[in-house]
């Protein structure tokens, strides 16, 4: 304002400024433009940008306050939740037929409450809460819940601000029958190995066992904390890793299935697909690219259809078929099925992978021979028990996919908040399901079938499945698979079974997995 | 409002002629009362969780409270008394800023800083109180007794002298903490250089910018498509690029560097006008950053961090996600003040809170909404030293204030932006909030040398009495068709009397 | 709900409501301000033609521009600052009001002079009127029609 008042600088003056009437006659002999930008301009320029500056940081705060706010303030190392666990009773942990898995009790020196668990076959999927060495399981992804610092619920949450008592721990029931998780652990025996069972219709978890198991009450205890902590972070056998969510395994054939939900859910495969070329392939080997694909003993040497190859299980069959779906089809519908990624689970899950994804053919393969031998299960292909039995559950759940679940419902102040089923999407026909539900129940309960997945039907109830034996080259006996599931017009149970070394799939998956879904029909009977 | 004399005092208050300061007090009468809420607020937070027999309300500390607001209306009637007419928004924004900053100092762990002064044994709050208090009364004192630029304006150079000695003197003498040399201990003093650096800074560069403004302006080198101004009048920048890549090498200060710089381009485009010069220099600054990020551990740790906070929550990343953890726990409300930042264990989650994060605390307790809040604060600060600087009356004086307040806000900007993950975290402090004595007497510095550079002498004259709607239709045409003749109605020479 | 609760809160949001009428004042003042000083007209007023200066600044025979307000004073916030050792550090303002020029003495040691005759309060001035301050000595000219100079 004052500026224009010093001789020295008159060309600060914008020539804007005057006005039109007095400069329009003047306009033609105007001298260029002044060399300087007014000070006053360019001082409003810098004031802007560090305005638009500004923006950015209330957009950022607005993020993290308000977007990321409920999971960050859930997370589990978030001190909110962690002096919340130190100051509260966490809520219990029930199974689906209401039997207390998780419990407190209280330090008779101290006070401090400590956690109590029931029953040790549970230890890979509850985990431990403790005040010293953290949490792990559901306490740790139920860990704002459980102590109450949150309860699924936005505006629940800002209301209880106003309370005097902030906490709301809620009760989880899991749908998880622990006659059915005690006899997996007890089938599993001295081996490692994982059990899934789901309801394919709702995706209720009805068993997940990993063992080995470990002693989670001597973790929780104040006590005996450091030395047993120690003791199973040390162990050989990695007790805390849940193989049923985390460990990536050769599936061998029960990856077969995978195929051929792609395969027909693409149109590239049907029920009566056969390949003239197969029954020489089966005396000579299949050339792939000039790598030979070989049969596995007993295949006869003729053209089978869907049912049939799965029934024998016949790895050239399946090669074929691979070659013919494609790898952006097989990786396509893998995909859906939730391979890719670690699944979206109430514990961490490890991801399932097709193929290494690295390579340059469709779907990620490096060439026709990894697509081929991806197809019948060996390749690059990994998978976690759950992830297969998912695969299972899509089958026979007319191919629409269920979201697995371990809670069905958190129980609080305010009642009981029912974790409702998800569907994750339609994977493949209803009809295309059907001719694979056919093609499995052959696998196990026709005469050819029976040979590869003995003990796996249920006495008077149709059953479906397949076996697989991942072999693991050197020497050692091969991982033993089965996943599958019954009735097969309307099934309530969908399971998989591995067994670390445990064989052939039907010398110790298949019996397991039959065994286990009687006991269901037994327990659950209708 | 005309200036009225003091007759009835004494000879020596003569020359004092009290001037009303009407917005200034309303606005410092609403920091009184929010501070007082506030400190209500703070003291009712524990008696939630223990609840007391008394559910009244009552201040935290009313004694600090009260020290502080007597303070600010202290200075307050001293700028009256001056009669000056300086800004009268800036002090109720940074009041307000510096009674939050209390309140926060107040209910954090009065342990974080612990000193025995004689026989009184002062915690947090008592040691931020008295750097308060020291530093508005250096605002005040600055703001009354600067009437004259002419110290600042002549010896650019010896300035520039005197930071880069003190820069020197503090990689040689300074004491060092965590492996990094920040800080000068001069008897039982000690204090950041860089803090005060930072004024000398803007005082050599709006020295030199004023004085070869026109110069730096001339196209005659080319390089490419790129015009620059003759090469000897680049040193400048490419010294300033030396001096805060020197203090990235030599002091690993990363904050320091990077707020220097910014102010730096800020200050050049404001004199030249010329985005050329932005742009020369954000390129020099990411091929600085670029090669800082392969040779200096620090830098690649920092960046690291930024990039994945959550890849080591427990480990590097702590700090920041910590800060996250806070600012989610906050939400849209907060916690209430007081009210937030759990301790686990005794341990508060965030041990820099007072010094690095006071943000993500008082974004834990006030939520998003006091967040906006305390940033819509310091854009008041910006604002205000800009429009002191658009109005000043000549560039030297205007890049002054334009500097000082461009290091306020882009301070503020760079440990926000750190704290929230927007950019890497560098430890630089909350203007006027940080706990810290250098940090807020510079504070006090920058806010007494605006205030005495808002100073415009004179008030306007009072607008046009307002006259009949004829005479002024009657006015705007006759102003329209002779513009010049118009504005005499005065005989040329005519004695009036 | 807790009454005492519900008294916690009331505090707490009123805290944040007074930040927010705070911010909203001052944000009122700044549109106020920027109001003000778009009004502003950014034209000369007048001229003042140094007709003697025994100091050297200003600069004898240079023409300062005006705007509504030129305060004249030896400190450096002056609008047009002298060199004198008769002038105050604010000796004098001159001011545009509705049409006509002003000045007013400022509590100067020596005075303010229009035409060799001492200014008392606020009196009006013509163009061609000499004002001196100390030993300077300007006088007032009609601004130029011709305003794009340069």
């Amino acid at each position: 304002m004052t500026d224009g008042n010093d001789p020295g600088v008159p060309a600060q003056r914008d020539p804007h400024d005057v006005p039109a009437v007095a400069s329009a006659p003047v306009r033609a002999s105007v001298p260029p433009r002044p060399r300087l930008a007014p000070l006053g301009r360019t001082i409003g320029h810098v004031g802007l940008a560090l305005t638009v500056a500004f923006a950015g940081l209330a957009l950022g705060a607005g993020y993290w306050q308000v977007i990321r706010s409920p999971d960050l303030s859930t997370a589990a190392d978030n001190p909110a939740v962690i002096a919340a666990a130190r100051n509260v009773v966490r809520g219990q942990i029930v199974d689906r037929d209401g039997r207390v898995l998780a419990t407190n009790a209280r330090n008779k020196a101290t006070g401090e409450p400590y956690r109590r668990y029931a029953d040790r076959t549970f230890s890979t999927v509850i985990g431990y809460a403790t005040a010293d060495f953290g949490t792990a399981g559901l306490e740790r992804s139920w860990n704002a819940q459980l102590t109450g610092v949150s309860n699924g619920n936005a505006i629940g949450d800002l209301l209880r601000k106003f309370r005097s008592d902030p906490y709301d721990p809620q009760k989880l029931t899991l749908g998880i029958s622990s006659a059915l998780q005690r006899a997996a652990v007890r089938g599993l025996g001295d081996d490692r190995g994982a059990v899934v069972m789901l309801d394919p219709r709702t995706g209720e978890v009805l068993a997940l066992a990993s063992t080995p198991t470990y002693d989670t009450n001597a973790i929780a205890n104040p006590d005996t904390s450091r030395e047993a902590f120690a003791a199973v972070r040390e162990a050989a056998s990695r007790p805390l890793l849940t193989r049923a969510t985390q460990g990536q395994y050769v599936p061998g054939s029960v990856f077969k299935i995978v195929t051929a939900v792609a395969g027909l859910g693409s149109g590239r495969l049907t029920a009566s697909t056969t390949f003239p070329e197969q029954p020489r392939a089966e005396r000579d080997g299949l050339l792939v690219s000039g790598f030979r694909v070989n049969e596995h003993p007993g295949v006869p040497a003729r053209s089978l259809d869907l049912a049939g190859a799965t029934e024998w299980s016949s790895n050239i069959w399946y090669a074929l078929a691979g070659l013919r779906t494609g790898g952006d089809n097989l990786a396509k519908f893998a995909e859906r099925m939730g391979f890719g990624a670690p699944l979206d689970f109430d514990l961490p899950t490890a991801r399932s992978q097709v193929t290494n994804g690295d390579g340059g053919a469709p779907g990620g393969f490096s060439d026709d021979v990894e697509l081929a031998n991806a197809a019948y299960g060996q390749g690059e292909t990994l998978v976690t028990p759950l992830q297969m039995a998912m695969v299972a559950a899509t089958v026979a759940n007319d191919g629409t996919l269920m979201k697995p679940h371990l809670v069905t419902a958190a129980t609080g102040r305010d009642g009981t908040r029912t974790i409702a089923p998800e569907q994750l999407g339609v994977v493949f026909a209803p009809d295309e399901a059907a001719a694979l539900q056919v093609a499995m129940r052959r696998a196990v309960e026709s005469s050819v079938g029976r040979q590869f997945t003995s003990g796996a039907k249920v006495p008077g109830v149709t059953t479906a499945g397949k076996s697989g034996t991942a072999e693991l080259g050197g020497r050692g006996a091969p991982h033993s698979w089965f996943i599958g599931f019954a009735p097969v017009d309307d099934p309530r149970v969908a399971i998989a079974v591995l067994v670390e070394r445990g064989g052939r799939g039907g010398e110790r998956a298949a019996p397991l997995a039959g065994d286990l879904m009687a006991l269901f029909f037994k327990t659950f009977p209708r | 409002m005309t200036a009225a004399t003091a007759s009835g005092l004494p000879a020596i208050l003569g020359p004092i002629r009290p001037r009303a300061r009407g917005r200034e007090s309303k606005l410092l009468a609403l920091v009184a009362i929010t501070i007082l809420v506030g400190s209500v607020s703070l003291e009712l937070a524990p008696r939630v969780a223990d609840p007391g027999e008394s559910t009244g309300l009552s201040l935290a500390n009313p004694l600090h409270v009260a020290i502080y607001l007597g303070l600010i209306g202290l200075a307050h009637l001293v700028l009256i008394l001056s009669g000056r007419r300086m800004d009268q928004v800036l002090l109720p924004a940074t009041a307000m800023l510096g009674g939050i900053s209390l309140l926060l100092m107040e209910r954090l762990p009065q342990t974080l800083v612990a000193q025995d002064v004689g026989p009184w044994k002062l915690g947090l709050g008592d040691v931020q109180l008295a750097w308060l208090v020291l530093s508005f009364s250096l605002a005040t004192a600055l703001a009354v007794t600067v009437r004259n630029d002419r110290w600042l304006r002549l010896y650019k150079y010896t300035w520039a002298a005197a930071g880069v000695a003190l820069l020197v003197a503090t990689y040689f003498l300074g004491d060092e903490i965590n492996g990094q040399r920040l800080s000068l201990s001069l008897g039982p003093l000690s204090g950041q250089p860089a803090e005060l650096l930072k004024v000398i800074l803007v005082v050599f560069l709006a020295g030199y910018l004023s004085e070869y403004r026109p110069l730096l302006v001339e196209e005659s080198t080319k390089v490419g498509p790129i015009s620059l101004p003759p090469l000897p009048f680049l040193a400048p920048m490419v010294a300033m690029w030396a001096i805060a890549l020197g203090l990235v090498v030599v002091q690993r200060d990363l904050g320091a560097a990077l707020l220097f710089f910014t102010v730096f381009l800020f200050l050049l485009y404001a004199a030249t006008g010329r985005p050329g010069y932005v742009i020369v220099g954000v390129i020099l600054f990411l091929a600085g950053s670029f090669v800082m990020y392969n040779l200096v551990g620090t830098v690649q740790t920092r960046v690291d961090i930024w990039l994945d906070p959550f890849k080591s929550p427990t480990g590097d990343g702590y700090q920041i996600v910590q800060s996250l953890y806070a600012f989610g726990r906050g939400g849209l409300l907060g916690t209430g003040l007081g009210a937030g930042l759990p301790t686990v264990g005794g341990n508060l989650p965030i041990p820099a809170v007072h010094t690095d994060f006071p943000l993500a605390a008082l974004g834990e307790e006030l939520g998003l909404v006091g967040v906006l809040g305390i940033l819509g604060l310091f854009l008041v600060v910006v604002e205000r030293g800009l429009r002191i600087a658009a109005s000043a009356a000549d560039e030297f004086r205007a890049l002054l204030a334009a500097g000082l307040a461009l290091v306020i806000g882009t301070q503020a900007l760079i440990i926000a932006a750190g704290n929230l993950k927007l950019i890497p975290l560098t430890g630089i402090t909350l203007p006027f909030v940080s706990y810290g004595g250098s940090s807020l007497l510079v504070n006090g510095i920058i806010v007494g040398l605006l205030l005495a550079l808002s100073d415009r002498g004179v008030e306007p004259p009072p607008p046009p009495k307002p006259r009949s709607r004829l005479a002024r239709l009657t006015g705007r045409v006759t102003r329209l068709e002779t513009p010049a003749s118009a504005r005499a109605p005065l005989p040329p020479g005519g004695g009036t009397r | 709900m807790d009454p005492f609760l519900i008294t916690v809160w009331v505090v707490r949001l009123l805290f944040l409501a007074l930040l927010y009428l705070f911010l909203f004042r001052i944000a009122k003042a700044l549109v106020g301000d920027l109001r003000a000083a778009a009004r502003e007209p950014g034209a000369e007023l007048g001229r003042l033609i140094v007709v003697a200066s025994p100091g050297g600044e200003p600069v004898e025979g240079t023409s300062l521009a005006l705007d509504a307000i030129a305060t004249i004073g030896r400190d450096v916030n002056n609008a047009i600052v002298v060199e004198d050792q008769f002038a105050s550090a604010e000796h004098a303002i001159l001011t545009f009001r509705g049409r006509a020029w002003y000045v007013e003495d400022l509590g100067s040691t020596n005075g303010t002079f229009v035409n060799g005759s001492p200014v008392q309060g606020v009196s009006p001035l013509g163009f061609g009127d000499v004002i001196q301050v100390g030993q300077v000595r300007l006088r007032l000219e009609r601004p130029r029609s011709d305003r794009s100079r340069r």
